[in-house]
């Protein structure tokens, strides 16, 4: 019988420390109109490189809701939004987003006034911290939902600030030769997002008023390429057994390499953790104590449970190694950078977005990454208000056990919503799933 | 009058039935499933296809019923159901142009369960106003010609294409006629009615259902005793048909339907294709007319929005109330929402959000919640009449 033992994970202080680079990125943020900066707005793909070169300051809208949930922050944005009229059963991103908005313009509860979350006002103060907008932009892969998001944020602002869309077409794969990074599709998707980054910059230069620093691109693409495989550096480390990093460590990380200024600072932090991981393994000290199984986490992050699913897994000496939204997201393919000639590379990232796949795509690389992390099971997080990460996830497991007779479970949760998390059903079926682990290994003789 | 009424509803209740009856009678030729709501369906009808928007059936969801996610819409988890019993091969092919998460997701399962069946997406990009997009749709319309040709086999003849746009525009212009007809208050056809003329259009041989309209504008509509208390515009529901007996609802509570803007309405019927212009780049600019027409939360254009449209739309109709039919978990109509009832507000337009599922609809909490409608939009007409 599958029993806790009380394993605990053993956190990075590389992550550990590289949280106060994102608490101070988003302190400048809150500072921008002060310092006299022109503030962006947007949503989806990693543009940061080009605002970046252009002198902007720029504010991701799913990182600022996420960094609201994980701070358990966001109940006055969610509230606001919900005031506004948004349906709980809206992704949850996009609902905190609205709502911010909403208080960045002036709206939401007043002083004093009956609110329900205790805190409120405070709360609520640093969700309405946002620095207004100059512009915003939308590139969002995937999610049909993204692009309208920010349709409705230039609505809340009285369509008084200028936006601009990037289309990211779906890798579907109509054709046979529609495989993971080839193809005519995959060609022909690249050409037409590297056009619209064209026009990006040019309406970039229209709002700025000022000529865009293209070698200022090139250098910050050159940082991030290098933190990139330092990061894959580091991810590979993890094939061993047991692990010396974990699935949550990847997630500590994901805010540096998504939105943080590509710069020698971003790649000393990427270099600290392949380094530490490095002298881990050298010490033979594992992520967790005693690592009796090996696990996949297919979904976004349910950032309200971040360390509380950390420590879940780890009880039950459940070692989580990778997982798509950290394994197959943020530039993870390095090599497709050329920093004399950055579009291209930055394009097909945006393509290769997780949630931009269908499931043929999908199902080779869970096949792919559950055969070299050699993984004992998949877990799914299934988002209640992410339709898209959750899409193929059964179809998925079902494909998992055909091909390499493992098994999975499903919990429900949420990216910034709490109440849809519950811990009892988490549980249950993460016992159930080690058990079926443990049979398989008695028939097999293991 | 009634008896093609009846077929229409005969065809509206079970297109499954109409789709193997046409296959038993037209041996040598394909039928192609088409997801909503955007495909140009013309392309595929000048091929030799009889294009099928794939309706939301009566079943209760079961071998399906876990594939996806339950906090996806009715339609796509119905879909994903017809996919897992089989239902769905009576089609040889299927096509699509919406990006809609949910949608993908379901023709994802589609291809998972049917992966002989080829399933062709031509994304028509959702942001309208963008200089790249016109381009980048009728690179995508070609690419929808080319997938056509390989499928049948021979060069899509223009000549053909033109002759169903022309087709499709005369099935449309029949089916306004009664829509017009109905909101100026010439006819009284009940709300299930309208919605088996717009069903039934989106499955039938065009030509099989202009016969039929035909005759029945022809023969003149008999009208039902038009004693309602109150007039109302149903708005929403994309993708699929709202259940009639929802529908019938709003009526037994003293409602008539004077207009609407549903996919299985006047959405779907609205735009004809410019019959001017070379045949797929005609069918290229439909896809942003009809943005314009009746603008869609599923697309973003700033020059155009559905708040807007639906004010004026109830101005015109001067139908006393808003019932918003929302599928619960349809994620560009709950961004929407708040800039509908605002304006709905502005402009001091009762209104009632009814959000609906495939399977148990709560109908007598509703039937409560339509009757307090009705009974509000009827004592404010008293007390200005007083």
């Amino acid at each position: 019988m599958t029993t806790q033992t009380g394993s605990t994970v053993t956190r990075m202080q590389t992550t550990r420390a590289g949280g106060q680079m994102i608490a101070d990125y988003w302190d400048n943020i809150f500072t921008a109109r002060e310092r006299g900066k022109h503030v962006v707005w947007y949503n989806g793909s990693a543009l940061n490189p080009i605002f970046q070169a252009a002198g902007l300051e720029w504010c991701h809208g799913e990182a600022f809701s996420a960094r609201l949930a994980a701070q358990h922050l966001e109940g006055p944005a969610q509230l606001a939004g919900a005031e506004y009229g948004y349906i709980n059963e809206l992704c949850s991103y996009s609902r905190t987003h609205l709502g911010c908005a909403v208080l960045s313009n002036g709206g939401g509860p007043a002083p004093g006034s009956e609110t329900g979350v205790v805190d409120a006002l405070d709360q609520q103060e640093l969700a309405s911290k946002l620095p207004k907008p100059d512009f915003f932009v939308n590139a969002y892969s995937g999610c049909s939902t993204g692009q309208q998001w920010d349709e409705m944020t230039y609505r809340v602002f009285g369509r008084s600030i200028p936006i601009f869309n990037v289309s990211i077409p779906f890798l579907w794969g109509n054709r046979p030769d529609s495989t993971y990074m080839a193809g005519q599709e995959w060609d022909e998707a690249t050409d037409y997002v590297v056009g619209q980054l064209r026009e990006l910059v040019t309406f970039i230069e229209a709002q700025t008023g000022r000529p865009f620093d293209w070698d200022a691109l090139s250098e910050s693409m050159s940082y991030i390429r290098r933190a990139s495989e330092l990061r894959l550096e580091g991810m590979a480390l993890c094939e061993r057994k047991p692990t010396p990093a974990t699935y949550w460590d990847w997630v500590a990380s994901i805010a540096h390499i998504n939105f943080l200024p590509g710069d020698q600072a971003l790649v000393d932090y990427f270099a600290s953790v392949r380094d530490e991981i490095q002298a881990r393994v050298d010490a033979g000290v594992p992520a967790l104590e005693n690592e009796r199984y090996r696990l996949y986490f297919d979904g976004i992050m349910n950032w309200n449970k971040l360390g509380w699913l950390a420590k879940r897994f780890a009880e039950y000496d459940a070692a989580v190694i990778a997982g798509r939204y950290t394994h197959s997201s943020f530039w993870q393919e390095p090599q497709l950078i050329d920093p004399e000639d950055p579009l291209r590379g930055m394009a097909q990232h945006y393509l290769l977005c997780p949630i931009n796949h269908s499931l043929k795509t999908l199902n080779y690389l869970t096949l792919r990454d559950c055969e070299r992390f050699e993984i004992d099971g998949l877990v799914f997080h299934s988002t209640r208000t992410c339709r898209a990460f959750t899409n193929p996830q059964t179809m998925l497991a079902s494909t998992a056990r055909e091909h390499l007779g493992i098994p999975a479970m499903f919990f429900e949760g949420d990216v910034a919503d709490a109440s849809f998390y519950k811990d009892d059903i988490l549980e249950s079926r993460l016992v159930a799933m080690l058990e079926s682990i443990d049979v398989r290994r008695a028939k097999a003789g293991v | 009058m009634n008896a093609i009424l009846d077929r229409l509803a005969e065809v509206a209740a079970d297109p499954d039935r109409y789709v193997v009856e046409w296959k038993r009678t037209h041996p040598d030729r394909k039928v192609a499933g088409v997801l909503p709501m955007n495909f140009p369906e013309e392309l595929l009808h000048a091929a030799g296809f009889l294009p099928v928007v794939i309706q939301e059936n009566n079943e209760p969801d079961t071998e399906g019923r876990v594939i996806l996610a339950e906090f996806y819409c009715g339609y796509t988890r119905n879909l994903a159901d017809q996919a897992a019993k089989g239902r769905l091969k009576i089609y040889d092919a299927f096509f699509l142009a919406d990006h809609c998460v949910q949608l993908l997701g379901a023709a994802d399962v589609m291809r998972f369960k049917q992966p002989h069946t080829p399933i062709f997406f031509g994304q028509f990009i959702a942001s309208m106003s963008e200089p790249s997009t016109p381009a980048r749709v009728r690179g995508e319309l070609d690419h929808i010609v080319a997938e056509v040709e390989r499928s049948t086999g021979v060069p899509l003849d223009h000549g053909r294409l033109a002759e169903s746009i022309r087709l499709y525009n005369r099935d449309r212009a029949l089916l306004r006629a009664v829509f017009d007809a109905r909101r100026e208050g010439r006819v009284h056809l009940s709300s299930k009615a309208m919605q088996n003329l717009v069903k039934s259009s989106m499955v039938m041989d065009k030509a099989e259902h202009i016969a039929l309209l035909e005759q029945l504008l022809s023969d003149g509509i008999e009208s039902h005793d038009p004693h309602a208390r109150v007039r109302l515009h149903l708005s929403g529901h994309f993708c699929h048909a709202p259940k009639q007996a929802l529908l019938e609802l709003f009526e037994d509570c003293g409602a008539e339907i004077v207009d609407d803007d549903l996919y299985h309405g006047r959405r779907y019927i609205t735009t004809d294709v410019r019959e001017d212009l070379e045949p797929v780049a005609a069918l290229s600019q439909w896809y942003f007319d009809r943005n314009v027409n009746v603008p869609c939360p599923t697309r973003v254009q700033h020059n155009a929005d559905w708040d807007t449209y639906l004010t004026k739309a109830v101005s015109e109709s001067g139908a006393d109330g808003v019932v918003i039919l929302m599928a619960k978990f349809c994620e560009p109509h709950m961004l929407l929402y708040p800039e509908l009832r605002k304006a709905l507000e502005a402009r001091e337009i009762p209104y009632l959000l009814v959000e609906t599922e495939h399977a148990g609809l709560p109908m007598e909490t509703l039937r409560t919640r339509v009757e307090a409608l009705v009974e509000r939009i009827s004592r404010r007409a008293a007390v200005a009449a007083s």
